[in-house]
């Protein structure tokens, strides 16, 4: 599974994407496994109060997990995870 | 009255002059200000058959009622006329200072009438307003322009401007304001040009009465507080700025490519927020009374591109870059300041340049017609010619001056424009993103992400998330984006102030300001009223249904890589639903009933 890291991510993981040699069955066991990784500011930074936190964007394969049923979500060891702050423009 | 200040200005620069009027109450109320108050004027006194160009046409400069006060974001006016793009009521909106200082001196809207015979600038000082000679300045870049009107006025005036573009009458000229904020978009700069009106300096010592001041001021810090506690407005583009969303857009496969051929690029990451960030970001830089701050004040060191200034935004990073094939960040940037020195649209200019080079690539342009560069996709050192030669008028660059529609047309592929309606559509693939497609379609001056910014719950997943690939839904999300942002420009304040507040507070802080009752029924209700009365506009000039529509490569060209590959985009399975939500008949021309509803 390939973590692509952006913006503060980057800043927070030290590192812009991570190969991940495991195989999670869902978003929440990702997120686990990456707090695990990286510490409580990352963990911080994806939980709030035991729910995606609304601070983050997460996308697997290009979609929004907030349309896919957010942590539950299943993810597949081919899938690509893109994992951003929230932020925007126009 | 409060909020507004009650007094406009007509300036007939074919008679040399000047006129104060009062500000109609009943107008400002339904209207509000800004962007629905100019449709209002140029609706109610120009001919829609007028040529844009010609002297018929008006040019309005109006703040909103917020504009100026301590409201969160509130340095927003509005610049409304006939495009000479394509012809509708169109108009641009800009941050920075100056619409503030047009308030501070003593005016809801500046009315610019008939064409000079020589070149002029409007100066403005209070009560004082005087048309005066600016034939020196005329050739003159954007920075030149305000550095010689501020040592001929005053040090501190607030200055809109033209730069060459606009004086060559390019259909895709900008009006700058504090050298580096656009009122970009419709081709505003040429009608500016057209008039032969180089610039106007303000300055203002006035103040701007609130009916309410204890309820305002509570409104407000609600207002403030709400914004910055949301990670976009409060942190988000502060940090990154709206470059930020090359690599969302491209990891959601609606980031177009090589003037729309594909919507996802392997090297996006190279032009995106984070990498201005760590190479040329200075600082943030915010507008008046913004708590947002997403301005970028940049500095580019590489010898090629070298140069000092602001920006770019997302949409002119996209446009000259990716869209161009190109993935050198000095270069884009490089070009921005370019426009912004020319006084072009960032947008319109670099989709015209990816679109050019489409046709080089196909063989419809040559050396022949390029003045002998070679327009492959990539080639950045190109691009940025493109850009100096759009700016001054110079050789190939006097075709690229008219947009990319024209330009494709003239080779018989006007398909190979993405635009809508002639204007450039900006950087969300509606393959890939459905209801900003339907947006685009329908919207009122052409092709436009700001006035309908469903990517906010499409794909940032905001609010209500949506599934950007599903249709159903779109319509109705559609036309309360469209509404809630004809009321929002119309009201002075910033489209990115709604990432932490919407309209019930909008509502609120207008009502406290004015003194006039809004609920936020009634604020949405004038943003439908502003909208149908633009699309009335558009019917007279001629537009019709069949214009409701997006280039047929998003229609029938699936995305051949990335997330969204193999999608279309589906309008036909949107739009009969939006006529029918919007209160109009199956031609897309609202009904009796629907006008009288809205007291239209």
């Amino acid at each position: 599974m390939l973590i692509k890291y952006f913006a503060t991510f980057r800043e927070l993981t030290k590192e812009n994407s991570l190969v991940l040699n495991a195989e999670p069955a869902n978003i929440a066991e990702l997120l686990e496994l990456l707090s695990d990784r990286y510490g409580t500011p990352f963990r911080k930074a994806v939980f709030e109060d035991g729910e995606l936190s609304s601070l983050m964007i997460l996308l697997v394969n290009g979609r929004n997990v907030r349309i896919t049923g957010g942590l539950a979500t299943p993810v597949n060891p081919t899938d690509e995870v893109s994992v951003f702050p929230m932020v925007a423009g126009g | 009255m409060n909020g507004w200040i009650g007094t406009t200005l007509r300036v007939d620069l074919s008679r040399g002059t000047i006129k104060r009027e009062r500000t109609n109450k009943l107008v400002a109320r339904d209207y509000i200000g800004a962007r629905g108050m100019g449709v209002k004027i140029i609706s109610d006194e120009v001919d829609p058959s007028a040529d844009a160009l010609g002297p018929d046409n008006k040019l309005v400069f109006a703040p909103g009622p917020f504009t100026g006060t301590f409201a969160p974001s509130a340095g927003r006016y509005n610049v409304i006329t006939k495009s000479p793009l394509n012809g509708t009521i169109a108009g641009s909106n800009s941050g920075g200072v100056f619409g503030p200082e047009l308030k501070f001196a003593g005016y809801d809207a500046v009315i610019i009438e008939g064409q000079a015979k020589k070149p002029v600038y409007l100066w403005i000082k209070n009560d004082l307003v005087e048309i005066r000679d600016a034939s020196a300045m005329w050739g003159m870049t954007v920075a030149d322009t305000t550095d010689a009107l501020r040592e001929q006025t005053d040090p501190d005036a607030k200055v809109a401007c033209i730069g060459p573009a606009g004086e060559n009458l390019s259909l895709i000229a900008s009006i700058m304001n504090e050298m580096h904020r656009a009122a970009g978009r419709t081709g505003v700069g040429a009608v500016m040009g057209s008039k032969k009106l180089k610039a106007i300096a303000v300055i203002g010592t006035g103040e701007i009465t609130v009916a309410d001041p204890v309820a305002f001021k509570a409104a407000v810090m609600d207002a403030r507080g709400k914004i910055q506690a949301n990670p976009v407005g409060g942190v988000g583009l502060k940090a990154y700025g709206t470059d930020v969303l090359v690599n969302i857009l491209n990891q959601s496969g609606a980031l177009p490519v090589n003037n729309w051929q594909d919507a996802y690029s392997p090297v996006a990451d190279k032009i995106g927020g984070e990498s201005l960030a760590a190479n040329q970001l200075v600082r943030p830089k915010g507008c008046f009374a913004c708590i947002i701050s997403c301005g970028r004040a940049t500095k580019v060191t590489n010898p090629a591109y070298a140069g000092v200034g602001e920006g770019p935004e997302y949409e002119s990073a996209w446009a000259f870059g990716v869209d161009s094939g190109i993935d050198n960040l000095d270069a884009i940037i490089k070009a921005n300041y370019l426009c912004n020195e020319y006084g072009l649209d960032t947008i319109s200019m670099g989709s015209t340049i990816a679109c050019a080079m489409e046709l080089y690539e196909l063989g419809l342009l040559t050396k022949k017609d390029t003045d002998g560069l070679d327009l492959s996709f990539g080639n950045a050192e190109v691009m940025v010619e493109l850009v100096r030669k759009t700016g001054v008028g110079e050789g190939f660059g006097k075709r690229l001056q008219e947009g990319s529609y024209r330009l494709a047309d003239s080779v018989g592929r006007p398909d190979l424009s993405m635009t809508v309606k002639k204007q450039e559509m900006p950087a969300y693939d509606p393959r890939g993103v459905q209801g900003i497609g339907l947006n685009y379609a329908t919207n009122n001056r052409g092709g436009c992400h700001v006035r309908g910014y469903t990517i906010a719950v499409e794909v940032l997943g905001q609010g209500a998330p949506t599934d950007p690939h599903a249709t159903e839904g779109k319509a109705a999300l559609d036309i309360v984006f469209q509404d809630l942002t004809s009321a929002l420009d119309s009201s002075g304040s910033c489209l990115f102030a709604t990432f932490g507040i919407g309209g019930a507070e909008l509502a609120g802080m207008l009502s406290a300001l004015t003194g006039v009752d809004y609920s936020l029924e009634e604020f949405m209700k004038a943003g439908a009223r502003i909208w149908n009365l633009e699309r009335l506009w558009n019917l007279k000039v001629g537009y019709t249904a069949a214009d409701d529509t997006l280039p047929v490569r998003l229609l029938t060209e699936p995305i051949k890589t990335g997330p969204s590959k193999g999608r279309v985009n589906h309008l036909d399975q949107m739009l009969p639903e939006y006529y029918a939500l919007r209160g109009w008949d199956a031609a897309g021309v609202p009904t009796p009933e629907k006008l009288a509803e809205l007291a239209l």
